[in-house]
């Protein structure tokens, strides 16, 4: 089995050696740390390099080419956040909130895994367009503004009914409250998310990028370039401590939200996959497309749904995406979608067509 | 010198909890606060280990009693149910009286 190979070699390497001895360090009880700051810096460091690389590869791949993949990305990511709340909703017997919390973390993106997988295809000697890294940008707050929306409407269906239901004066004014505050609400999260420091670094970098092209970047290739994979390594051993510290809260979400947390990036990563190369992205821009929408969010997603969405239990949605779909996709799913964008790319244009049918039946 | 009777408000909260405290304060026009991030344990579990989000932190402010009462209720009211939060009063002396509302 040529992906077993893969996953066994991948394994070997110091992306996922350092993480996953962040988490015994965690299980042994060590004190091993990485300092705050060190911590807090990195997640900008990697936005900023992956944001300088996507804007000068824009710059000469120009902004036409990415308007098609950005829009299905953006479609998939919404649709996706829907298929997850109806399957939280009806089969997990998730409330409400949980249910929109958990979707919506699973259709955003999460930078540390698209920063590993940036790593993997250097380490295969594969490229990809530098424009998913704008999609990347695009996409961080569309799942969380779908799940927010959603759930405001929810509760103010739920604020009318009891209201109708009610109809008392005192009480109607008290409820009107409620309503308003939920629109606030709505627009502090979008301005929120949109302004949080993820996004600004790295929209910042895609245009410096941009501006300053490949000439300018030499100058400071010896940060943004040799560092990059030294620096994913330094703060996966942060993320494996991190995921250590949640094994014991696997327990506590339940079986089916593990099963959850497997399936759905595996099926979301392959659609994402196949989807790329149909509209004709690289090898490894296919495995990015992929990447992206496997990849669940774990730093954005607490500040974000802490605020919109109070009462879901930030326990469920950190401790899924943290501790078990970002191993899984590091570890597992990198190596399938890879060998499966390979398998695409190998073929001609008639075989594609007869493996996606494959794949869908 | 003499000291006047002021209250002094701390909430420990978890540190996404801390802009609607702040929020809160605002709302009742005051603009003096002090905060400090902070490690423990609560009823949430340990806090302060790893991510910066699920740090906590402290939020002291100092104010008279009557607008004591509106504060604490809202912030009660509001937060109590979805974040890890605890609030205590205790009296203090200050000074100036004037410069707390």
């Amino acid at each position: 089995m040529e992906i077993l190979e893969l996953i066994q070699s991948n394994l070997l390497t110091p992306i996922v050696l350092f993480f996953i001895f962040g988490i015994i360090a965690a299980r042994i009880k060590s004190d091993l740390k990485i300092p705050d700051a060190i911590s807090e810096f990195l997640p900008i460091y990697l936005l900023a390099a992956i944001g300088l690389h996507g804007g000068i590869e824009m710059r000469n791949t120009g902004f036409e080419t990415m308007l098609v993949p950005m829009l299905v990305a953006i479609g998939l990511s919404l649709v996706f956040t829907l298929n997850h709340y109806q399957i939280l909703r009806r089969i997990g017997k998730f409330n409400l909130f949980d249910s929109y919390a958990l979707a919506s973390t699973y259709g955003a993106v999460g930078a540390v895994t698209f920063s590993v997988g940036l790593s993997f295809l250097k380490n295969q000697g594969v490229t990809s367009e530098g424009y998913i890294a704008a999609i990347l940008a695009v996409l961080e707050p569309v799942a969380f503004i779908l799940a927010i929306f959603l759930t405001n409407m929810a509760v103010s269906k739920q604020i009318r009914e009891k209201k109708e239901s009610v109809g008392e004066t005192q009480v109607a004014s008290e409820i009107e409250l409620g309503i308003s505050e939920t629109k606030t609400n709505l627009k502090q999260v979008l301005h929120e998310s949109v302004t949080g420091k993820a996004i600004v670094i790295l929209l910042g970098s895609i245009i410096i990028g941009y501006l300053i092209g490949e000439e300018g970047f030499s100058s400071i290739s010896i940060v943004f370039d040799e560092l990059f994979t030294g620096a994913i390594v330094i703060f996966l051993i942060e993320m494996g401590i991190i995921a250590g510290q949640r094994l014991d809260d696997i327990k506590k979400v339940g079986m089916f939200l593990v099963g959850f947390s497997i399936l759905i990036p595996t099926f979301n990563g392959i659609i994402g996959v196949l989807v790329a190369t149909l509209l004709g992205l690289s090898l490894g821009g296919a495995v990015m497309f992929g990447l992206l929408l496997a990849s669940a969010s774990f730093i954005a997603a607490p500040a974000v749904l802490r605020h919109a969405i109070p009462q879901a239990k930030p326990s469920l949605y950190i401790t899924s995406a943290l501790g078990i779909t970002f191993p899984y996709n590091i570890i597992v799913l990198l190596p399938i979608m890879f060998m499966i964008s390979t398998v695409l790319h190998n073929e001609g244009s008639i075989d594609l067509f007869y493996y996606i049918s494959r794949g869908l039946l | 010198m003499k000291l006047y009777n002021v209250k002094l408000l701390t909430v420990t909260c978890e540190i996404l909890a801390q802009k609607n405290v702040i929020k809160i304060l605002s709302k009742h026009k005051i603009t003096g606060y002090t905060t400090y991030e902070v490690d423990g344990n609560g009823a949430r579990g340990l806090r302060g280990q790893g991510l910066k989000n699920e740090k906590n932190v402290k939020v002291e402010v100092i104010m008279q009693e009557n607008t004591l009462q509106d504060v604490v209720e809202e912030i009660a009211r509001t937060l109590f149910t979805n974040f890890a939060i605890v609030l205590y009063v205790s009296d203090v002396g200050v000074l100036r009286t004037e410069k707390f509302v």
